[in-house]
């Protein structure tokens, strides 16, 4: 287990690297640049451009890109907050963006791991019609969507909710209030995922035949559901929920502006407009990682939770 | 015979199911008991019905099954009226099912000890120190060496033998009364399967246990059965005690049955029963057997045989036996055979 792990750390970081390269090639070869709409001197330009080595060829900047990473620099900004440290930048971004998303991870999987074992206990009734309905739309609509008409509806007509996330306001009922919409936005398509694929998975487990046997050998219907279906069920679960915190990050991008939430997304899209180069490749970074992460941390779970690999690979 | 030897009486049992094309008459109107301390073996070919029986036994038909009519009496109760909490009361406690297949009918990722004394401490009460104990004995009985060991590891870890060995295990884990077991060997190796044989029938006859055995394979059956029901499309057609069907076989399905069956002296090619069952969408009119029977008559076309009286408890349902029938010999391969097995004084394994 352990060289796995090892193994796994290291083809992580070659994927990382990878990674950074790309980002790099692609960030600083998409046209455009800082000084276009900008009326700056001449000398201006050629200091700007000495400081950060714009002048040199691309792969001598490449070179110092890795260099200063290496050094764990990742550059200023020189756009959106002109000389302040990127990674000062982000420090302030990640938590505001990280808090709206571990949020609505954890409110997603109860609500999805309830609404997909009622599905799959009461299949093919009404009630599992209904939830498997309700699931294909939270599915094929697009999260930003349901934030506009939520925005619309309860917000701006129903006035239950602020229109736009409250930056300022100091953690309490003002915040969570302000929170609540793009929240629930943003767990439409975990909610529904969870359900799917629980029901899915529980509906099977439902006709297997230990849980037939769980049930003549004198448990209750009830408790052999609890006992062997749902903790069997549960196992496959694992592998789709780890990965769907990516999932979420990648659908709050959107969110985050419709909502004007001062987090990663809207950094990303704003650094992109105003080729803001360091910026935007510190933020794809960061996203790169959490899903490199999350998989390897998928991988290593099965280990730990699935016995058939836990024990059978001691050996 | 004596009533209160009668432990179980099935009588006129129908089971159906609903399905898209229409309602298939898995089971149509069958008749039997079991009585105490006896084997009875339940023989047929797949889709003739003896799954379908045994879980209306126990009350875990799917939820597509509608039975028809009949009555299971079990201590006086109809287990048919039973509701899901009745039925809780006798899974497991007083009827318990060993599965056909150990490889699925065990949670792949429950402990073995788990599985076997959760019963145990769920349903009778027991505390966990007395619930292992009563399991590791139990892993005794089955015949797992190591139990201590065994207790804690997983079912992948065992090979299907000793996972069918579990099974029974959980089976007996609440000494039940009746011990149903629903082709127990079929998913086995030849070899393991007369293991387990014999094991189920060590321990049928050191607890007084009364066996309801279902299979395809009526070699299977010879050496443990005290009394054999041939089953063909959802009804019986012939049933007595094992010497009277294996030597005085008296329907052409048991015949036919019989003939397929190989022995060592089998030199000619082996008999097979042309054509397919019945489709039991479309339950046949008369004898369901006729179709694919070589003896078949005109009448067995057109009504159902009732059950003729060979012995006291011989009866076979076909229309040869009535006195207007003409004479009709059993296969010439199956009386050799038949002759050849008295002679060796045993029924062959």
């Amino acid at each position: 287990m352990t060289k796995y792990i090892i193994q796994r750390l290291i083809a992580l970081i070659i994927t990382l690297f990878l990674i950074m390269t790309i980002a790099f090639l692609v960030v600083r070869l998409m046209p455009g640049s800082f000084y276009d709409n900008q009326d700056l001197p001449e000398t201006v330009i050629q200091a700007i451009n000495a400081k950060y080595h714009f002048d040199k060829p691309l792969i001598v900047q490449y070179f110092y890109f890795i260099g200063n990473i290496l050094h764990w620099d990742w550059g200023t900004s020189i756009a959106i907050q002109p000389n302040v440290p990127v990674f000062d930048l982000l420090k302030t971004r990640v938590p505001i963006s990280l808090q709206i998303n571990l949020i609505s991870l954890f409110i997603s999987i109860p609500i999805g791991i309830a609404a997909g074992s009622l599905a799959a206990i009461k299949k093919n009734t009404l009630v599992d019609h209904f939830i498997s309905f309700m699931v294909v739309i939270f599915i094929s609509v697009p999260s930003f969507i349901f934030a506009t008409a939520l925005q619309y509806f309860l917000a701006y007509k129903g006035g239950l909710f602020p229109i736009i996330y409250d930056a300022a306001a100091a953690m309490g009922t003002q915040k969570a209030m302000s929170m609540f919409l793009p929240v629930m936005a943003l767990t439409f398509s975990p909610i529904a995922r969870v359900t799917r694929y629980l029901r899915a998975e529980l509906a099977e487990t439902m006709n297997s035949e230990f849980l037939l046997l769980a049930r003549t050998k004198g448990l209750t219907y009830r408790q052999a559901i609890m006992r062997h279906g749902m903790r069997n069920s549960f196992l496959p679960l694992a592998n789709i929920i780890i990965p769907m915190f990516t999932n979420i990050l990648g659908g709050s991008l959107v969110i985050e502006r419709i909502f004007s939430i001062p987090g990663m997304g809207g950094m990303m899209i704003d650094s992109i407009s105003v080729s803001d180069h360091s910026v935007t490749i510190a933020i794809l970074m960061f996203y790169s990682f959490i899903s490199l992460v999350t998989m390897l941390i998928v991988d290593i779970s099965y280990g730990i939770i699935d016995p058939r690999i836990r024990v059978g690979g001691r050996k | 015979m004596n009533d209160d030897k009668k432990l179980l009486e099935v009588k006129d049992l129908a089971v159906s199911f609903n399905t898209f094309s229409g309602s298939v008459k898995a089971v149509r109107s069958i008749s039997f008991d079991l009585n105490r301390g006896e084997t009875l073996a339940i023989v047929g070919e797949s889709g003739s019905g003896k799954s379908v029986t045994i879980k209306s036994l126990l009350g875990i038909l799917t939820g597509n099954a509608t039975i028809e009519s009949g009555e299971i009496r079990y201590n006086g109760d109809d287990l048919l009226k039973y509701s899901e909490s009745d039925f809780y009361k006798i899974r497991g406690k007083k009827i318990s099912l060993i599965f056909q297949d150990p490889f699925s009918a065990l949670n792949p990722i429950m402990k073995i000890g788990k599985q076997i004394t959760e019963a145990l401490i769920l349903s009778n009460n027991m505390n966990k120190e007395d619930s292992k104990k009563r399991a590791l004995e139990l892993m005794e009985i089955v015949g797992i060496s190591e139990p201590e060991l065994r207790y804690d590891q997983y079912p992948f870890q065992f090979s299907g033998g000793m996972r069918q060995r579990i099974v029974i295990a959980i089976a007996l884990a609440s000494d039940p009364e009746i011990l149903i077991c629903d082709e127990p060997t079929t998913a086995l190796d030849v070899t393991i399967q007369a293991k387990i044989l014999k094991q189920i029938k060590k321990i049928k006859n050191e607890r007084d246990l009364s066996v309801i055995f279902i299979t395809h394979d009526l070699g299977v059956v010879a050496n443990m059965a005290d009394r054999i029901c041939v089953m063909y499309a959802g009804k019986i057609v012939e049933y007595g005690t094992c010497d009277e069907i294996f030597y005085e076989p008296a329907h052409p399905y048991t015949w036919a049955l019989l003939s397929s069956m190989p022995d060592l002296e089998t030199r000619e090619k082996l008999f097979s029963i042309s054509g397919t069952p019945p489709n039991m969408l479309f339950p046949p009119k008369g004898d369901a057997f006729a179709q694919r029977n070589k003896y078949a008559m005109a009448i067995d076309f057109e009504e159902e045989p009732p059950f003729f009286k060979l012995s006291e408890t011989h009866y076979a349902a076909t229309w040869l036996l009535h006195e207007y029938a003409p004479k009709v010999e059993m296969p010439e391969i199956l009386a050799k055979r038949l002759a050849r097995m008295k002679e060796e004084g045993g029924t062959s394994e």
